[in-house]
């Protein structure tokens, strides 16, 4: 009898417990759709006045001293001029179609060396080859539509994208859904994308000689670690790529919210997963446990790993082995704080981790100050560190009895700054004009970077946004 | 018999209790969180609809993001692409 009173009183609190949970629940629910209805339609604004147009150009140059084309050592300077013009068409009230067009030439003193042979008999990993791979061009293209709800609170969006350089090609599909809620206070996101690549590739000179026509095929004196000549130079752990395709999924998810009327902040979780060939096949590998032999002028291999080596190249063990799968888990937040109505705080913040072992942490801090009403300087700052891949070793401490090896310092321990400065110029009455079209923003910024490992980097960018009237 | 029935029933009923506790923080946190999202009108957003105050990357930072992804193993949860391209120079 006890017990069954016992029974009846917590089936009875439970019930309570339950009605509680149930009536909270449906107060965040009105609350929700109470908020929701506060946005009903009263007026429905275009999601996009007329035709933006966006300009944009950038300067980057960098250089280094562990170029993964030889093997971990050598000159890893490198220019890219690249521009995008980007023009976003309302279609009709709901929806917008942006096409992104670009395109990006570089010379680079690092893959000029894919072969060094053509340097007037003097190759060496620390200057630049005249080899047709010195420069190259990326094109590529993107199309996105973009159709939002009567309401505005829930948007959908398609693109596709095409992109080319001489040794590698990539389609990319993909689409995502927003949905605002709380009187747009609050936004969820899904997004996915698949990215279908294909390479041509190209392998360092030397090897792809010795696999198509043989030991004796590459014209001048070989030379071994003691500057004899030899023969005796056999790269047999290399064979040719058959697998050249590479694709990468993608699938993010993000929420944002207002907190107040000066504070908001956005959390991304991105899952990637990348298949097929993810080493690059023209980065050259030495093992510790092989011979050295080289190509030029005998009297600088003493000197070979200095930058006073002014005309001999070490000819290629093997090229750089890596898994056919990268599994990769990124977190990101952003964190926005209205200070007045001089100062704004802009913060990021992302934590990385993928199955090669890599682990990294990313945190940038900017601060826009309005010195008037229409210009904004905004200083900047960003940390970034990372710990090297299980597959990573520097030049020529691999051994040829291990399955997978790469001698690339970008998966490698280090950490960066970054650190720069921007100017923006906003004229929302666009009073400048270049034939139908009203300037709106001029927004320049220029950043240099500087890596524990001796990298460094410059880049300048400017972008230009003009307005159909 | 009854009593070790009792002592049963009691455990069951604090474990009940804890979990039915933990539903009813987390239903009390999910209010407040939505009350609080309440609080800002489209007419209170002057700040918040500031250009510098977006959520995403500037879109004149696009490049510094490509070089990124190049230069360092990370990429994505930003906001933008996360493939594509070889990255290998």
């Amino acid at each position: 009898m006890v017990v069954n009173q016992v029974v009846v009183v917590d089936v009875i609190n439970m019930i309570k417990m339950k009605k509680i949970v149930i009536a909270l629940s449906l107060f965040s629910g009105i609350i929700s759709s109470a908020q929701e209805k506060d946005s009903t339609l009263v007026f429905k604004k275009r999601v996009l006045e007329s035709v933006e147009v966006d300009f944009l150009l950038s300067y980057y140059n960098q250089d280094g001293s562990k170029s993964a084309v030889s093997g971990g050592i050598g000159s890893e300077e490198l220019t890219d001029i690249a521009t995008n013009i980007v023009v976003a068409m309302p279609l009709n009230d709901d929806a917008v179609l942006t096409v992104d067009l670009g395109i990006s030439a570089y010379s680079s003193a690092s893959s000029s060396n894919i072969n060094p042979y053509d340097n007037g008999g003097k190759p060496t990993p620390w200057q630049a080859s005249s080899g047709a791979s010195q420069s190259d061009q990326l094109t590529s293209v993107t199309a996105n539509y973009a159709h939002s709800s009567d309401s505005r609170n829930f948007i959908w969006n398609a693109d596709v994208s095409f992109s080319n350089e001489y040794d590698y090609n990539s389609v990319g599909i993909g689409g995502g859904i927003a949905y605002l809620f709380n009187d747009k206070n609050s936004e969820i996101s899904l997004k996915g994308n698949a990215y279908l690549d294909k390479w041509n590739p190209i392998y360092p000179k030397e090897l792809n000689d010795y696999e198509k026509y043989g030991a004796n095929s590459i014209n001048g004196t070989i030379w071994d670690q003691n500057g004899q000549a030899t023969i005796n130079y056999s790269p047999t752990a290399f064979k040719t790529i058959s697998s050249v395709n590479r694709n990468s999924y993608s699938a993010s998810v993000g929420f944002s919210q207002v907190i107040s009327k000066k504070l908001q902040f956005s959390v991304f979780f991105d899952v990637l997963q990348q298949q097929g060939l993810l080493s690059t096949p023209y980065h050259r590998i030495y093992f510790a446990d092989k011979a050295n032999y080289y190509i030029g002028q005998a009297q600088y291999i003493p000197n070979y790993e200095s930058e006073s080596n002014a005309g001999v190249y070490k000819l290629a063990d093997d090229i750089e082995r890596l898994p056919d799968s990268r599994f990769k888990l990124p977190i990101g937040a952003r964190l926005n704080y209205y200070i007045n109505e001089r100062f704004v705080l802009r913060t990021y913040y992302r934590f990385y981790s993928d199955n090669w072992d890599i682990q990294s942490h990313t945190a940038s801090i900017e601060l826009p100050i309005k010195v008037s009403d229409r210009f904004t300087v905004f200083p900047m700052y960003r940390f970034y560190t990372q710990t090297q891949s299980k597959y990573y070793a520097p030049y020529e401490t691999h051994l040829s009895t291990e399955k997978y090896y790469t001698s690339d310092a970008d998966l490698s321990t280090f950490d960066a700054n970054q650190y720069g400065f921007g100017v923006n110029y906003t004229d929302i009455f666009t009073g400048a004009k270049i034939w139908k079209f009203g300037l709106k923003n001029i927004d320049f910024r220029f950043n240099r970077y500087q890596r524990s490992d001796n990298l460094e980097a410059n880049i300048a960018t400017i972008g230009f946004k003009f307005v159909m009237q | 018999m009854i009593k070790v029935l009792f002592i049963h029933q009691k455990e069951l009923t604090l474990k009940n209790l804890n979990k039915m506790a933990k539903k009813i923080i987390l239903g009390i946190l999910l209010g407040l969180i939505f009350q609080s999202c309440n609080a800002v009108k489209e007419y209170e957003k002057v700040a918040i609809n500031d250009p510098d105050m977006k959520l995403s990357a500037r879109t004149s930072e696009r490049y510094e993001t490509t070089f990124q992804v190049y230069r360092e193993a990370a990429a994505g949860a930003n906001g933008g692409k996360s493939g594509g391209g070889c990255g290998c120079n």
